[in-house]
């Protein structure tokens, strides 16, 4: 029934496929579809802080995007600071638009409307440039009906200089592979150092095709064009490599990074409905030094660069001015680092008496410093306190670098609970490398030993909630080369650990199985992929990260379609993709994408991971996972990576010496 | 209208919401009033305890889908401050479809402006329908002694009469692209509050596009009402 696509319902069959869509849509027609959909608020715009700048104004028009409901897309503070950069140029305007929910595109394909941005309602498809976030796997499927739901064809074949260029970027584009069909560019690394580049060099090729535009785009650094690489296999249909098309095609492509945290949007837009994160944000530090070996993040936002406690101070009451929120969240990989945050919230503490100001901080550590840095924050109590062990046992924490010790852990809890906490919330992953049932007999003991303590100082109200997911091999980590755990294995732990977390005072919650091999299949597919993404897509998929919309039928028969033709059956694809053991030459999918962490680090890691040793934070001693070669350059004031031993200053040399510390 | 009273720490915000503003809900209104005054930097009293929260009262909950030509809001503040400088400060912190119309001083102890409503008048623009086939249908609908209709929001079905909600219902011309408007007067008051989409499914007009406006509230005592 879905066969037929957005584009057909427009009647784009004119010389100008997109004439249709290049004006507005008017208030009165957006406004018959509204009495019957869920929340629509999230459709309609008219936020304070919101950019409305004369479409005739500028030169260039950039739609930003998160294929999600806005809810979550609001929430997404890269594409704020994209916004905020782009709107700073009087030449440029940058516009928003989310996903509508099923509902709302339902109504939006009955009343031939297409997808627009919500500051001044044109068409999708009249912008310039369209950004979208691939920030994780379960966008994908999402993007594809984004992309119908605005007029344009999905494939990047299809489209012309008349349509936008289509520009990918977030985690997800660290192996764009799956993807790679349907884009035009992915920008490898930090967008808000590229975006203008990109921006300046398109506006001076509008009357090229695309296929030139796109070579007029090739020497900028951390764009990456997938139509100028081929893609090779084996006869045994293995990835063998990617070949660049054209003598000038960069290989491999650099991720581009700043130097300095560029400063905080201000005028931060604010919702007029309620969304998933509704509070101001700073980002505080960006990077981690920790090296958890399943973490992808923790690996491509390397290095660790802190914005300075003044300049956050500044950006509190800024943003409070600007925006009225009560409360500011502070974001970073792990809040408990900054070389300063005790000071940080002891002034804001001082400073913000009075003003009904709160603030979060995410991801803390499970040491006494963070219980005493959560215990000073306004209405922490309420939601309990999060430790994040990930393993239960020293074995497996070894094997994932996750450097904490149960007995300590159980003396923070004994503080945790001694300061007033009533919750605490325990987030563990299942199906990690060389995991045994005993691994996850521990999970349960420990949670147990936890309440206990909760009982001694709190009384029978104390409750623990534990959250499991599966672990799922990232590309650019040092599982990379890991299989993924089978359903079965999966099945039997969830059940083990339910049968031993019975009873008052537990909360067990998961992710469910289907979901997340779908994340696994994608997360390091190759191009072989995109044909069964667009299947699956047209079949229904879409949604995939929401438990009441998703379609796992849909990807079951788009794997049964599509599957044998490449690899036999959906067995062999799923073997190859996601169970298999990769071996150290391992030609990967992503190898032309470098993340400045470089490969060699990763085996070694991997390597360290199965003798069972840790690698210490890297704030101490450099490990030479390749940043600081690579960039050596951009190095400023406040990374918190080692200097270099040798007594020439960093940033003017090579720091190769560096990599040779240890 | 209300005496001078420049002592009071009561103030009446009588505001205006359309387009974008009007597809918000209550809730969202009362969070987006909270943080347009603290832009404003106006000194808002906070309740006491683990999360507190400014204290304000709207005269009567706004539906999801409704602009309003005419709504009021309660807050208190910390300290005394003048009509016309809240409104020089709430300019330019407002979001685009909110107005304020009037700022007037009310005395701490009156009541609340929940207890005194009565009834509110709802303007609803309507789409390709004939002025006189929904003329037809209003007389037909308020010849009915009991209209009754599902409660929302509760887990048994209960029901309740929707006729005794409507006290004046009738269709006047309206400018393109609309065809006809209809006008409405419903009761407002606790446990007895007439919703104008209800009326619009009674009438079989559920799936047809509109534009709700909120014309008008009317409080029980003329004393404390401002004029309309």
């Amino acid at each position: 029934m879905e066969s037929m696509t957005h584009n057909q319902l427009l009647n784009t069959n004119t010389p100008d496929p997109a004439s249709n869509l290049r004006r507005p849509i008017s208030w009165e027609t957006i406004e018959t579809l509204l009495h019957r959909v869920q929340k629509p608020g999230r459709y309609v715009g008219g936020e304070f802080n919101a950019v409305h700048k004369p479409w005739d104004a500028v030169t260039t028009r950039i739609c930003l995007a998160f294929p999600d409901l806005y809810d979550l897309g609001m929430s997404n503070f890269a594409l704020q600071i994209l916004y905020d950069i782009l709107n700073r140029r009087e030449d440029i305007l940058a516009e928003r638009t989310y996903l509508p929910a099923p509902d709302m595109i339902a109504a939006m394909r009955q009343g031939n409307m297409p997808l627009y941005a919500l500051e001044s309602y044109h068409p999708v498809a009249a912008f310039d440039i369209l950004a979208i976030s691939t920030a994780y796997e379960q966008l994908f499927t999402n993007t594809l009906e984004l992309l119908d739901l605005a007029g344009l064809p999905i494939r990047a074949a299809d489209r012309d200089a008349r349509h936008p260029l289509i520009v990918g970027g977030g985690h997800g584009a660290f192996n764009p592979e799956p993807m790679c069909d349907f884009f035009d560019i992915f920008i490898i690394g930090e967008a808000e150092e590229v975006i203008l580049e990109l921006v300046e060099r398109f506006s001076q090729t509008r009357t090229l095709s695309r296929e030139a535009q796109l070579q007029a785009l090739l020497g900028i650094e951390g764009l990456y064009i997938p139509r100028f690489y081929r893609a090779d296999y084996t006869v045994a249909n293995a990835f063998a490599g990617i070949t660049p098309l054209l003598p000038e095609v960069p290989v491999p492509v650099r991720r581009r990074i700043v130097g300095t945290l560029p400063p905080t949007p201000i005028h931060q837009i604010v919702p007029n409905i309620e969304t998933t994160h509704d509070r101001g944000i700073i980002e505080i530090q960006r990077g981690c030094t920790h090296g958890c070996r399943f973490c992808q993040a923790g690996i491509i936002t390397r290095p660790v660069r802190e914005r300075p406690a003044e300049e956050i101070i500044q950006d509190v009451f800024a943003i409070a001015a600007a925006t009225g929120y009560s409360e500011i969240g502070f974001l970073s990989l792990s809040s408990a680092d900054h070389t300063e945050i005790e000071t940080l919230l002891q002034t804001l503490q001082q400073q913000c008496s009075g003003l009904h100001l709160g603030f979060s901080l995410p991801s803390l550590r499970i040491d006494a410093f963070s219980v005493a840095l959560a215990e000073g924050l306004t209405g922490s109590r309420k939601s309990g306190f999060t430790f994040a062990p990930e393993a239960a046992t020293e074995a497996l924490r070894r094997c994932i670098n996750k450097e904490i010790h149960t007995e300590d852990l159980l003396t923070i809890a004994e503080e945790v609970f001694k300061r007033g906490w009533r919750t605490l919330k325990l987030y563990f992953m299942i199906g990690l490398p060389g995991e045994t049932d005993e691994d996850i007999l521990a999970i349960a003991d420990l949670a147990h030993e936890l309440r206990r303590i909760g009982v001694r100082f709190g009384g029978r109200k104390t409750e623990i909630h534990v959250s499991i997911s599966t672990f799922v091999p990232k590309p650019q980590t040092a599982f990379q080369w890991e299989a993924l755990a089978d359903a079965d294995t999966i099945a039997r732990r969830q059940a083990l650990l339910f049968q031993n977390l019975r009873g008052r005072g537990f909360k067990v919650s998961w992710n469910k199985y289907p979901g997340t091999s779908i994340e696994a299949l994608l997360t390091r597919g190759d191009r072989r992929l995109n044909a069964i993404i667009e299947r699956a897509w047209q079949l229904g998929a879409r949604f995939d990260a929401w438990d009441e919309w998703w379609n796992l039928d849909a990807w079951e028969q788009a794997l049964t379609e599509l599957a044998p033709e490449s690899f036999g059956s959906v067995e062999a694809l799923r073997e190859y993709f996601m169970y298999r053991e990769r071996s150290e030459n391992e030609v990967f999918p992503w190898d032309h994408l470098l993340s400045g962490v470089e490969r060699r680090f990763l085996l070694q890691d991997a390597q360290r991971s199965r003798a069972g040793e840790f690698l210490s934070d890297c704030r101490g001693i450099c490990h030479a996972c390749g940043i600081l070669h690579h960039y050596a350059n951009h190095r400023g004031a406040e990374w918190r990576c080692p200097l270099p031993k040798s007594s020439k200053p960093a940033t003017n040399q090579q720091t190769t010496g560096n990599e040779n510390q240890l | 209208m209300n005496e001078q009273n420049p002592t009071t720490l009561r103030m009446r915000l009588m505001f205006a919401t359309s387009g974008p503003l009007a597809y918000v809900s209550v809730l969202d209104l009362g969070r987006l009033w909270e943080r347009a005054l603290r832009r404003a930097a106006i000194p808002l009293r906070y309740s006491l305890g683990f999360n507190p929260r400014p204290k304000m009262q709207f005269a009567a909950p706004l539906p999801t889908g409704c602009g309003s030509e005419a709504e009021w809001l309660d807050i208190w503040l910390t300290e005394p401050c003048e009509p016309a400088a809240i409104a020089t400060a709430l300019a330019g912190t407002l979001p685009p479809d909110l107005h304020v119309i009037e700022i007037t001083w009310v005395p701490e102890d009156a009541p609340a402006l929940s207890e005194l409503m009565r009834a509110v008048t709802y303007r609803v623009l309507l789409r390709d329908v004939v002025a006189a086939e929904l003329e037809t249908a209003c007389a037909a609908l308020l010849k009915e002694e009991n209209v009754l209709r599902v409660k929302r929001g509760r887990r048994r079905h209960q029901h309740y009469d929707l006729r005794q909600l409507i006290e004046t219902l009738s269709v006047t011309p309206a400018l393109e692209p609309w065809t006809v408007a209809l006008e409405m007067r419903l009761k407002a008051q606790a446990g007895a509050t007439g919703r104008p989409d209800e009326v619009l499914s009674a009438l079989g007009l559920a799936d047809i596009p509109r534009r709700c406006t909120r014309t008008g509230l009317f409080l029980s005592s003329p004393a404390e009402a401002p004029d309309l």
